[in-house]
Formats: structure tokens, C-alpha cells, sequence
């Protein structure tokens, strides 16, 4: 105890240095910005900040990249609620019900809401990169192919009644979304797939042009033959409308807590990222609700479970980081480079030879959050009055934002003809009644479910036993039986009482 | 046709030549033997280059480097050095550009269908410059016939490692269970046609095992596979590995250069391990269009030189583990020819081609 007070107490000291705060807020601000404006992402912008913190110290400059990371998950959700857009590919799914409450008049509820979740996801997961990062890590070890195949898919069975409207349709959808996903370069062979010649197929679609073309630009087209004039009203919405009511609390804090470990439980496991966490944790709240019909329609649980996994699984995605040296997603392996070109090697004894380095960053999570926090509850008075920008204005300055951050994460053209064309196959998709959700998941989980099953076959020599014969993997497949059973059971039991109901 | 193989097996010749284990002191490692064999060959073919007049005041606007990968990699690190370096000797700026995909190939395909004036390079690497050639029927550009070589920069050698806990404590001991058991032995890579790959069909084309080839997307997966008890060895970057070395995490059994490596002392190459002439690197170099003027290339090559001569860059290396290399413009282009000729044989052999 007496160490851990002495190494909370050196991350202090790390993390408090004037040129730390500085930063950190540098940081949190810049991810704040990325994460409303659509199409920018934390990715895109970190890649583009990397440079520039070749010149600072090491820790100073962790603090700041790292900021932009979680920052941008704060921000993210903004633009979801209010525009129906999301800020970044990642909180697509906070459109689903932060939309609807935001049309219902409740958008500073909503914001007020997410910027609490958020804060409490980071805050969860931080307590576990303090108190038991090496411990997660060796459990994190433990996850091989056929885990991840069995998590993967209860992953996929829990979020397949996740739309609303058609079941039918929705299905089509998933499908739809895995052949999407096919297409790129076979992991086994190394054999280009569906990619029609065009290198840059090669690596696949990019998420950011598929999340952004089906729900962004798709969004814009559906509302530019409307009538001009701003999105909302928002005159008469007080101070007072965004604190959540007692009832309200009630709904919010069960949904926050459980996806605060959803989130924590996927970010900590490498080759995930905060997109499969918010999924996960939607579907999951929806399958556990007493109200899962209000899904969909502005739910609190539905917005405040994804909005807490996708934070917590961003600073929980430290953990395989700091203490393994294997980064917990795409933009972790960026900050990871951060660290490998200031000397520092990423690996098993960080912890131990870099201490002021690993305070230093985890406590400043904690000011970044709190300064989130301070930014979040105040700008929401800023973000709602942008419902008061013309659409003529309004528009076309986030279709350029859209093409820009599509553009900069790659540095190339040919993402922007993606983005527009899923722009208006979104539009299609929504005209004919055609959710985008399951798109993006089967597009999200359907590589990652090939991958880790022929991964898993090529260990297991071809045996299929092998999901069933190792003990988290098959703990993942009977809760997905459950959850299947917990689908379907409801309609037979129907079907049974009316038979028996017919003959009696 | 003829001329072209003709000049292939040349090059093998070198390459096998390359690979028998020499006692030769310091630390330029097998390029540099190319380097002295072809030194001769390029002074007879008067690539010695005259400054042509048009050229004499290149570069009179901003050079764009590109890196076919994102920023934080060793690639993306290693462009921006050479590039402040060249931007401070020219004094125009060097603009380095990412644009990453399908494994480099991406930002080589965008290289070669530059203008070849000098003002756009690449960074280019092993799987995009040299592999993919003979890996893919279907690569948009030929890396031998399309590109002028500024420089091969640097090497950097891998190292099989296995889990501490293991049962395999030398090369011998995997090259025995491989031979007992045809097809178990995992080895895990970032993926099809990566150096780590090819480097494990070639030990297994020089010690006649059969291993299984497990590939990732990307060698985090595969290092906690491997952490993790799942995968059995992996042919890995020395420098992530020598920090699970450190740890004691993890074994290693044998370096795949010429020479001892200096990050991880004591640990055999393959050739002390039993597999003469084994050798095996990543590399990495500055790359231009074909076509581009002699002159351009010189001036290039003259300030590539002195950007690997500085402290900054010195201490680069030591720290990620790369070995100098540095060699002039026609040694580049022979020693490309040679890559390609040893992984061509390499793939065909283990029925990789596509």
C-alpha cells in the first residue's frame, strides 16, 4: 500500500509539472474538437500531432497524445446526438437513441448525460490500470483465437435484435456488412479479395468512409430536399434542462456501470477498440432492459452504455499497452510508436524501469478527465445553439469536414470517393427502410470472426472441438446460447400457448 | 530476356556468397561485401556519374518523401531524420508524406508514377521493394525495373525466439522436433509476405523442415499468441524482442545475420547455429523514380551519406538496433535485383507465388 501511495505520489508530481497540465489540456481540447467534428477521428488527428511531439519530452508528450485519444471519445458523441452524425466512426451507435432524445427536445439532457458516462467509463477503467493492469494483462494472455472467435460471436448474436423495424431486414444488413468486409487482402494467403485490381482496396474499405459515407453524409442527403431552416429549435433550453432528473438517475446508473465493464473487458483485450465495445455494450443493455422497445426511440440506458464502454475501453486499452507492450488497438499502436521514437520501448518491465513515466501518464488520465469534464458540461450550451446554423451553412461545412478527416487518415483520394459512395447508399438504404447499424457491425465483426475461426482452425489442425474444449471459449458460446434461447423462447412459448390454447 | 537473367543469376551468386559466414570485423554487414563486388562493375559501366548542367541546381523547390506507412513506425522515424538532414544540407524543404496500404505497396505504386525529377522519393522496405515482386502476379510496378536506388540505408537482421519455458533451447533442438513432427512447429509473422514470413520459409527451405505458418495482422497478435503459450516461435524484430529478452519472458536461439547483433550479445547467428549461410535482414532505402537523372541521384546519395555520418541519426541506430549501410546508387539497384532473385526462389519453392 505504502508503494502504491509513493507511486501515486510520483504521477502526481509527473503529471502536475506545469508543462504536464499544459499539454494535457492542449491534448484534451484538440480531442475534444477532432471528436465533434465528423470525420476526424483520434486516429487522424494523433497521426498528425506524432510529429510535432518529436521535440518534447517523452512523458509530456504521451500526456498530450493520449488526451487527444480519450478526449476525442468525449466529443465524439456530440455531433451523434444533435445532428444525427457521428463525430467519430466509433460513436455511430450514440446516434441510435441520443438522436431521438435530442428531437424530443432533451439534447442538453442528453449531452449533460454522456459527459457523466464518459467521465465514469474513464474513471472505472483507470481504477483498473492502477490497480491491476499486470494482472488483467496475464488474463488478456490467455485470449487466444478461439476466445476471441467465441467472444466475437456472442458479440454478434447479442447485437442481432439490436435494430429496430423489419428482423428481416436487419439481417440483410449484417450479411450485407460481412460481405463488405470480405473485401481487402485473405489474412491466410495474403491473396488480394474483391479488391477488383484497386491497390487501394488492398487493406479493405477504410471504417471511418464506411461509418461516415452510411450515417454522416447519408444523414445530409436525407435532409437537403427539406425545407430550409435549422435543424431544431432550441429557444427556451435552460441551464436546468440538462440535469437529469431523480427517475432519470435511476435509469442511467445500472446501464453506465455495466457498460463501463463491457467496455474495460474488450479494451483491455488487444485488436479491438472502442467501436466493438459500444456495440456490445448496446446490445447487451437492450437484451438485459426491462424497456428494451424504448430502444431506439431515446433511451438513457441506450445512451449511456456505449457512451461509457467506448471511454473506458480507451483508457483500458492502456493496460495490454503499459504492461505487455502489445498495443490494445490501432490508435494505442500509434501512441506506442510515440514512445519508441522518444527511446522508450514499450514491453514487459515499462512498469518497473520507466515508474515515472507510467504514473505520470495514468494520473494525468485523471486530470484529462476531470478537465473534460470542466470543458464538456459548459460547451454544451455552445454545441446545442449549432442547431440554430442554417442547414444551407450548416452542411456543406461538415461535408468538407467529412472529406477532410476521411482524407487525412490515409492520405488518400480515393477514401473520399468511398465515403460518397456509401453517402448515397446510405441515403438509398434509409429511403427504402434499411437500418445502417447492422451494417457497420457485421462490417466491424465479420473480418474479425474469420479471422480469429481460421486462426483457431489452423491451430486446432481443423478441430472444431477446440471452441468447446478451451474453458473461456466455451463459457462465451453457452451465454450466447442463452442469449439466442432468450430470443427465440419468448415466440414459442407463444406459439406453444396458442396451440394448446386452439386445441383446448 | 537473356540480359535480365543473365544478371539475376549473377546476383544470386553474390547473394549465396553473401550469406557464407565471413570473420570480417566491424559493423557494415553483407551489403557492404555486394557493395565491394560490384564497386568494379559500376566504374566499368561508367555510372561514375558527370554533373549534367541542367541539373547542377537541383533541388530548387521542396522534395517530397514518402513513407508508405503511418507515423510512429521505424520507417516513418527514419524518412523524417534523413529528411531534416537533406532539407538543412539543400536548404529546401523535405515534406514527408504518409500514405499508407496494402503493405507499402500503396505508397511505391504513388512513387513510381511520379515524375522521376528527384522531387518525390520513397522510403522503401523490404516487403514493398523486394518481396511483393515475387510474391505478386499482380503488383502494379516492377521494383527492379521501376525505381532508381538513392541508397539502401540500413539492415536490421530478425531473431527466432521461443518462450522461455520451452523445451527448445538451440536451432538443433526446433530443427528436430520440426523434423519429427512435419508441420506442428507454429511460426507466427504479421502477415503473407512480410520479411518475418519469408524468413521463416527460407529456414525452412534450408533445414528441409516443414513448419506451420500462423499470420497476423500485424506482429502485436502475434506476440501475444506467443506470450501467451499459443504459438510456438516467432522470427521477430530484434529490438521489440530483446526487451522480452530482458524480462526473461522470452528465448532466443539465433540471430539471422552475418554477425553477432549488439542488442542481444551472446545469441548465436544461424550460421554458428548449424545453418551455413544462412542470412536473412529487413532493410530499408531511399527510392526514386526509374528514370530519374544521374546527377539528382549523386547529389541524393552524396546527402543521404552525410545525414547517416551525423550523431543524430548514430544514435538511432544504436538504440533500434539497425546496422549502417549506406550503399551508393548502383550497389542499391544490384542488391534489389539480388533480393528479389532470393526471395523469387524462396517463394517458389514453398508454392507461394499468386
Amino acid at each position: 500500500m505504502e508503494g502504491f501511495l509513493a507511486h501515486v505520489q510520483l504521477g502526481l508530481a509527473t503529471a502536475l509539472s506545469a508543462e504536464a497540465l499544459l499539454f494535457c489540456f492542449l491534448g484534451v481540447t484538440v480531442g475534444t474538437i477532432v471528436g465533434v467534428l465528423p470525420g476526424i477521428g483520434a486516429l487522424a488527428a494523433i497521426s498528425l500531432a506524432l510529429p510535432l511531439t518529436y521535440y518534447l519530452d517523452p512523458t509530456v508528450a504521451l500526456i498530450m497524445l493520449a488526451g487527444i485519444f480519450y478526449g476525442a471519445q468525449y466529443g465524439g458523441s456530440t455531433a451523434s446526438i444533435l445532428l444525427n452524425l457521428p463525430g467519430t466512426a466509433t460513436s455511430a451507435i450514440t446516434c441510435l437513441d441520443g438522436y431521438p432524445l435530442a428531437q424530443k427536445g432533451k439534447a442538453p439532457l442528453a449531452l449533460f448525460v454522456t459527459a457523466i458516462n464518459s467521465f465514469v467509463g474513464s474513471s472505472f477503467a483507470i481504477v483498473l490500470v492502477m490497480g491491476f493492469a499486470p494482472m488483467i494483462a496475464a488474463i488478456a494472455l490467455k485470449f487466444s483465437s478461439a476466445e476471441y472467435f467465441s467472444v466475437m460471436l456472442f458479440g454478434l448474436i447479442a447485437a442481432s435484435t439490436m435494430s429496430v423495424g423489419s428482423p428481416l431486414k436487419g439481417l440483410a444488413m449484417v450479411v450485407f456488412g460481412i460481405a463488405l468486409g470480405q473485401v481487402g487482402t485473405d489474412v491466410n494467403t495474403g491473396m488480394f479479395r474483391f479488391n477488383f485490381g484497386i491497390l487501394e482496396l488492398a487493406d479493405g474499405f477504410s471504417l471511418v468512409a464506411v461509418a461516415m459515407g452510411l450515417f454522416g453524409v447519408a444523414e445530409i442527403m436525407s435532409n437537403v430536399g427539406q425545407p430550409s431552416g435549422a435543424p431544431m429549435n432550441v429557444k427556451g433550453m435552460r441551464f436546468r434542462d440538462m440535469l437529469p432528473t431523480r427517475p432519470e438517475w435511476r435509469q442511467i446508473w445500472m446501464p453506465t456501470l455495466r457498460g463501463s465493464a463491457i467496455g474495460s473487458f474488450i479494451g483491455a483485450l488487444p485488436g479491438t477498440g472502442p467501436g466493438i465495445a459500444s456495440l456490445m455494450a448496446y446490445a447487451t443493455e437492450k437484451r438485459v432492459s426491462r424497456a428494451p422497445s424504448e430502444f431506439g426511440q431515446g433511451s438513457l440506458a441506450g445512451l449511456s452504455a456505449p457512451e461509457a464502454a467506448n471511454n473506458a475501453s480507451v483508457q483500458a486499452a492502456f493496460i495490454p499497452t503499459l504492461s505487455l507492450g502489445i498495443p490494445g488497438d490501432a490508435v494505442v499502436a500509434v501512441l506506442m510508436g510515440a514512445m519508441i521514437l522518444h527511446g522508450i520501448q514499450p514491453g514487459p518491465n515499462l512498469i518497473n524501469d520507466q515508474p515515472a513515466m507510467f504514473w505520470g501518464l495514468i494520473m494525468s488520465f485523471w486530470i484529462g478527465n476531470l478537465m473534460l469534464l470542466v470543458l464538456n458540461v459548459p460547451l454544451i450550451g455552445l454545441w446545442v445553439r449549432l442547431l440554430s446554423i442554417p442547414y444551407s451553412l450548416l452542411y456543406p461545412a461538415i461535408i468538407l469536414f467529412i472529406c477532410i478527416g476521411v482524407y487525412s487518415a490515409d492520405n488518400n483520394v480515393f477514401d473520399i470517393y468511398v465515403v460518397l459512395g456509401f453517402g448515397v447508399l446510405g441515403y438509398l438504404m434509409r429511403r427504402y427502410g434499411y437500418p445502417a447499424t447492422p451494417v457497420l457491425l457485421g462490417f466491424i465483426l465479420g473480418p474479425l470472426l474469420e479471422e480469429h475461426f481460421r486462426r483457431a482452425m489452423l491451430f486446432s489442425r481443423g478441430d472444431l472441438t477446440v471452441f468447446l474444449q478451451r474453458p473461456i471459449s466455451a463459457a462465451f458460446l453457452l451465454l450466447g446460447a442463452v442469449f439466442l434461447l432468450s430470443i427465440f423462447l419468448p415466440g414459442l412459448r407463444r406459439r406453444f400457448a396458442l396451440r394448446r390454447g386452439t386445441r383446448g | 530476356m537473356t540480359r535480365k537473367t543473365h544478371r539475376i543469376t549473377m546476383a544470386y551468386k553474390g547473394a549465396t556468397q553473401m550469406g557464407a559466414p565471413t570473420p570480417q570485423q566491424g559493423t557494415r554487414t553483407m551489403i557492404h561485401t555486394v557493395k565491394t563486388l560490384l564497386a568494379g562493375a559500376s566504374l566499368a559501366l561508367g555510372l561514375a556519374a558527370l554533373p549534367a548542367l541542367a541539373q547542377d541546381d537541383y533541388p530548387t523547390k521542396p522534395i517530397s518523401f514518402v513513407v508508405p506507412f503511418n507515423p510512429g513506425g521505424s520507417t516513418d522515424l527514419l524518412a523524417r531524420k534523413i529528411g531534416e538532414s537533406l532539407a538543412s544540407q539543400f536548404g529546401q524543404p523535405v515534406v514527408v508524406e504518409n500514405r499508407a496500404g496494402a503493405g507499402g505497396t500503396v505508397g511505391a505504386n504513388y512513387v513510381v508514377r511520379s515524375d522521376a525529377d528527384g522531387y518525390t522519393l520513397l522510403m522503401g522496405v523490404t516487403g514493398a521493394n523486394a518481396i511483393s515482386a515475387a510474391l505478386r502476379s499482380d503488383l502494379p510496378y516492377d521494383p527492379v525495373t521501376e525505381f532508381d536506388p538513392v541508397s539502401i540505408v540500413i539492415s536490421s537482421p530478425l531473431v527466432l525466439v521461443v518462450r522461455a519455458d520451452s523445451d527448445f533451447n538451440t536451432v538443433q533442438d526446433v530443427i528436430d522436433y520440426a523434423k519429427a513432427n512435419p508441420g506442428t512447429f507454429t511460426h507466427g509473422t504479421p502477415g503473407v509476405g512480410t520479411s518475418m514470413h519469408m524468413t521463416g520459409e527460407l529456414f525452412a527451405l534450408e533445414t528441409g523442415t516443414e513448419l506451420l505458418h500462423i499470420p497476423y495482422k500485424g506482429s502485436a497478435e502475434a506476440l501475444q499468441d506467443l506470450l501467451g503459450g499459443q504459438l510456438d516461435s516467432m522470427f521477430a524484430d530484434i529490438l521489440v524482442t530483446s526487451e522480452y529478452v530482458k524480462s526473461g519472458d522470452l528465448r532466443p536461439l539465433a540471430v539471422t545475420g552475418t554477425q553477432e547483433h549488439f542488442l542481444l550479445e551472446g545469441v548465436p547467428t544461424m550460421a554458428e547455429a548449424g545453418i551455413p549461410g544462412f542470412a536473412a535482414f529487413s532493410w530499408q532505402g531511399v527510392f526514386a523514380p526509374a528514370g530519374t537523372p544521374p546527377a539528382v541521384l549523386d547529389k541524393l546519395y552524396a546527402g543521404v551519406s552525410a545525414a547517416l555520418e551525423t550523431e543524430e541519426l548514430k544514435e538511432m541506430f544504436a538504440q533500434r538496433g539497425f546496422l549502417v549501410e549506406g550503399i551508393d546508387p548502383a550497389a542499391s539497384k544490384a542488391f534489389i535485383a539480388d533480393e528479389v532473385a532470393k526471395w523469387t526462389k524462396v517463394v517458389e519453392a514453398a508454392g507461394l507465388r499468386q
